[in-house]
């Protein structure tokens, strides 16, 4: 079994993607991964990012394998009915699909973390977890026009230390990000990173080598990466054949996910 | 589906030629401390993603933008090195610097002439319209090896001697007779496939950039099936992600085969058959 907490669904405006949600189930099904944590990819650039969550609650109540990760921003003067929606939702066909996570795109609103203060407390009430995102798109290959800076994960860091109650996940980070982290994801059992973007030569066996085993999320995004790179990273570097690395592999594509979805 | 039929899933099941490999020396993870660890951790990883063959150049271990003659004479030394370790498995390529080009030709006539490496890499140091290239260009036509020039469209900027595409569409048109890769599929993105559409002796490699769904596809059906080759760009990147770029795709499995071997042997000397 894999979970995957970072997929999207829509369209991308500068480059060609197939976001349909079925596409994105099916694509996915085909490596075994049988639980997608859908966010809505046309938020990023939506002026009112939660009117784009409906595509994703109706992907929900529709395709199995699809749970619901709603984008909130707190810069949206109703932002309380969007969460009141994400704590609400419950599909009729599969009850147990719930909102567990929102997803933050602080660069894309834009806003400082800082701003998002009363809205983090009101996940910790109502039990959600965050995966804030660093990155959709390598800056260097943005539109002209449309340049959005990494966030660093080291800001993602301090909202965990804030908000100890609160599950945070550092989304769509890079490699050296991870590492200069290792010791805030080790100390703090609320942190976490997925691995949508790391990179590298055995990056995946670099990270497990530095303890992070247990801090690893497993992450595509698809659809603007093919899921296929982020699946074969984690099995090429870890899939020796021994107990520990089936374990490690295990732990990573949905053992720690259990701590997060609970 | 368990872990085996996932890994077999994964694999490559055709033996893998990959373009664009750097020495540990010069970039990624792990640290190393001599050519034998440089080409364990190379050659182990390579292994493990299914990858046969690899073109290597060394950058110099600093990789300086523009290396003075020494260091590309050590850079070259250092591939040399590691090919000595596994004849089999590295062909590397002659790295120069076209800010001094007879000196590069001096390097390219020791490096390809007489020990036989199987190509010239260019880098940053001077875009591609720079007429340093062209002595360079005209003994890589003579010794009859490829070039790889570094390409890229950065919308942060290209670094003052880095090339953009149009750049080596220019080197090529002023070269019919060269064999040139340009390195950087997902660097160059859609734009750059056009700017070297119709310069039927560049052929792209896929490394760099992330596994972004559909641009092979897409470098396929704007330059045809015999012009993409497939890089990792190693150790920056993960041998297997990158593949996943070719091996996710629903081209024909014949395409597969020639992105991932045939059309890179073709492109390499004789020497190397």
């Amino acid at each position: 079994m894999i979970i995957d907490f970072c997929a999207f669904i829509g369209n991308w405006p500068t480059y060609p993607v197939s976001g349909d949600p079925e596409v994105v189930q099916d694509t996915l099904s085909n490596y075994g991964v049988s639980q997608i944590l859908v966010s809505s990819l046309e938020s990023a650039w939506c002026r009112n990012p939660h009117r784009c969550n409906d595509l994703v609650y109706r992907a929900a109540e529709t395709l199995a394998d699809i749970w619901p990760v709603p984008i909130l921003d707190p810069t949206i003067a109703t932002w309380k009915s969007a969460l009141h929606q994400a704590r609400t939702f419950v599909p009729e066909l599969h009850p147990q699909k719930r909102v567990h996570l929102v997803r933050l795109l602080p660069t894309y609103s834009p806003y400082d973390l800082s701003q998002a203060d009363e809205l983090l407390k009101s996940l910790v009430e109502a039990k959600l977890g965050v995966i804030i995102q660093t990155r959709l798109e390598d800056p260097r290959r943005q539109h002209p026009l449309a340049q959005v800076p990494d966030l660093p994960a080291g800001e993602v860091a301090a909202v965990a230390e804030q908000y100890p109650a609160l599950k945070v996940i550092i989304g769509g980070t890079r490699t050296g990000e991870i590492r200069n982290l290792q010791r805030q994801l080790m100390d703090q059992p609320n942190l976490y990173a997925d691995i949508s973007q790391v990179d590298g030569l055995d990056v995946i066996k670099v990270l497990v080598n530095d303890g992070l085993v247990d801090k690893l999320l497993f992450g595509s995004h698809i659809p603007i990466f093919t899921p296929h790179a982020a699946i074969a990273r984690v099995v090429c570097d870890l899939d020796d054949g021994t107990p520990n690395a089936v374990a490690a592999i295990s732990k990573i594509f949905s053992g720690n996910a259990g701590r997060i979805l609970d | 589906m368990n872990l085996k039929q996932l890994r077999s899933q994964l694999n490559s099941p055709w033996p893998v030629l990959d373009m664009h490999v750097h020495p540990l020396d010069c970039f990624g993870l792990h640290g190393v401390s001599s050519v034998k660890e440089d080409v364990r951790f190379l050659t182990e990883s390579a292994h493990r993603a299914g990858v046969t063959k690899m073109c290597l150049f060394s950058l110099y271990r600093t990789c300086p933008r523009e290396p003075s003659v020494a260091e590309c004479r050590m850079a070259n030394d250092y591939a040399l090195a590691m090919q000595d370790m596994a004849a089999d498995i590295f062909l590397p390529f002659c790295y120069v610097n076209p800010m001094y080009p007879q000196e590069a030709v001096t390097e390219i006539d020791r490096c390809v002439g007489k020990k036989r490496m199987y190509g010239i890499k260019l880098w940053v140091a001077r875009r591609a319209t720079d007429p340093g290239l062209s002595p360079i260009l005209e003994k890589a036509v003579e010794l009859d090896v490829p070039v790889l020039q570094h390409a890229w469209i950065k919308t942060t900027g290209n670094l003052p001697g880095e090339s953009f595409p149009s750049d080596v569409a220019d080197l090529a048109n002023r070269h019919p007779q060269a064999r040139i890769i340009m390195a950087h599929l997902n660097g160059i993105g859609l734009r750059g496939l056009e700017d070297i559409a119709d310069s039927p002796n560049i052929s792209v490699d896929t490394s760099g950039g992330d596994a972004e769904s559909g641009t092979v596809e897409t470098a396929v059906k704007t330059l045809g099936a015999k012009r993409v080759v497939f890089g990792s760009d190693a150790p920056i990147r993960h041998f297997s992600g990158q593949l996943a770029k070719v091996l996710a795709t629903d081209l024909p499995e014949t395409v597969k085969q020639d992105i991932l071997w045939n059309n890179a042997a073709q492109l390499l000397p004789k020497w190397s058959r």
